[in-house]
């Protein structure tokens, strides 16, 4: 039991070839972002900060459905594995929507002139935040390896129905925040085909940074687990 | 029949409360000084607003029903009843239905004293009175799913008392801005938009009862 949960699984072993790609990836898309991609007509420069604040969102999003299926697939299982999963991908998560509200203030002031606004996206996400630091207060308050891995499990999906109301605020509600211009529901972009570019790279560029950031914790959390499991015996 | 477990956990449930009611006279006494101390914290005036006046019962009554239902499952861990109920076939699904129907019945008599104690501290001019009991019932029954199921999921933790409003009132926040806005809505007599958030607080309610009773067992140890 000890041996196969500190075992390193394949994608563990893919962490070197996924830490080289993630800082070509960034690079390529920093380059596309700061110099190939066009100043918005509008917001000059200020645009750029668009690459950066829409591949956050979209790992926050992607990290919290991980924890929804990594919590069904614990339910069904019982297997810590796909604890270490939740629990690496809710923390990421937890880092990547802090990034995003601290981004989309600093974008906020020279676009809206505020730093923050009581508009739907911004609350929505704000309390999409507080909801899964409150998950991970949860873990943090038990110690038994099962109990906590169940009652997360339950959490995690209980939360992620915030997830699509965030994305879809804008949509329900009159607000500041622009609508969807990639993520449309007639599937057609309306953005320039270079700043399109340009974003889609970076949101590829953060989504291998994922990768990397799971690999890495799930590692850890194996190996936690392994040594609670050992004391245990 | 589960059913008929749910209604015992809840006659348990009232019969306990009947005997010592220290969790509805918590409860009651709490929304009744946080009504008092929020109205003269923002002043009267603002208080006496519809939308403030809305708010201040509504996060009165969130903060009231965790008190009552954290209260309600300490008295089963004093007693060391919890285990024995989880222990009955279906005693899990039973403990959250009835501990969930026990705190509805709770609540709504905390809203009918609070309600009132708002309505004749503010001075407010109810122009709506059936609209209002409705939106009033429809956001007592969205309260206690949800909150049942979070203390639940914190039962037997250190820190509980902190850790159940920091998940709980993220999630009701819909449900608080529903009841808020359909109670204001009855206050000044807009009957389209107090029936509108009254249906949108019934669907709260409905979703997330069938989602306590699918998972919250599964939680339960």
């Amino acid at each position: 039991m000890i041996d196969s949960i500190a075992r390193p699984t394949a994608a563990i072993r893919a962490r070197p070839v996924l830490g080289a790609a993630s800082v070509v990836a960034l690079f390529v898309a920093l380059w596309m972002a700061l110099i190939w991609s066009p100043p918005d007509a509008a917001m000059g420069n200020v645009v750029r900060i668009l690459y950066v604040h829409v591949a956050n969102a979209w790992l926050a999003y992607l990290a919290f459905v991980v924890v929804f299926l990594a919590s069904i697939a614990y339910l069904w299982t019982k297997r810590p594995a796909f604890d270490a999963i939740a629990v690496a991908s809710a923390e990421i998560g937890v880092l990547f929507t802090g990034l995003t509200l601290v981004l989309g203030s600093i974008w906020a002031k020279p676009t809206w002139g505020v730093w923050w606004s009581w508009e739907p996206r911004v609350v929505t996400t704000a309390v999409m935040f507080a909801m899964y630091v409150g998950y991970l207060l949860l873990r943090n308050l038990s110690n038994d390896l099962e109990r906590r891995a169940t009652r997360a499990a339950v959490l995690g999906i209980v939360l992620v129905v915030d997830v699509p109301i965030v994305h879809l605020s804008v949509t329900w509600m009159n607000a500041l925040h622009q609508l969807p211009t990639v993520l449309r529901p007639d599937l057609s972009p309306t953005l320039d085909p270079r700043m399109l570019a340009s974003l889609v790279a970076m949101t590829i560029a953060f989504t291998i940074v994922y990768a990397y950031l799971m690999t890495a914790r799930v590692d850890i959390e194996r190996r936690r687990q392994a040594r609670i499991i050992e004391a245990r015996a | 029949m589960t059913i008929a477990r749910i209604w015992r956990i809840a006659a348990r449930e009232a019969l306990a409360e009947r005997g010592h009611p220290d969790g509805f006279v918590a409860a009651i006494t709490f929304v009744a000084t946080l009504i008092l101390v929020e109205s003269l914290a923002v002043g009267p005036l603002a208080a006496g607003q519809p939308p403030v006046a809305a708010a201040l019962f509504w996060i009165a009554m969130a903060f009231a029903a965790i008190l009552a239902t954290t209260r309600s499952f300490d008295r089963e861990l004093e007693d060391d009843a919890i285990d024995a109920i989880l222990a009955l076939p279906g005693g899990r699904d039973a403990l959250y239905g009835g501990k969930v129907v026990a705190l509805t019945a709770l609540l709504a008599l905390v809203a009918l004293v609070g309600g009132l104690l708002s309505g004749v501290l503010l001075s407010l001019a109810i122009a709506l009175p059936g609209h209002l009991a409705l939106v009033l019932v429809a956001g007592v029954l969205g309260l206690p799913p949800v909150i049942v199921l979070f203390v639940t999921l914190a039962l037997r933790l250190r820190a509980r008392g902190a850790l159940v409003p920091i998940l709980a009132l993220p999630v009701l926040v819909p449900q608080l801005v529903a009841a808020t806005n359909g109670t204001a809505a009855a206050i000044v007599g807009d009957a389209t938009g107090a029936l509108g958030w009254t249906g949108l607080l019934i669907a709260f309610a409905l979703v997330y009862s069938v989602l306590g009773l699918t998972i919250v067992p599964t939680a339960l140890e």
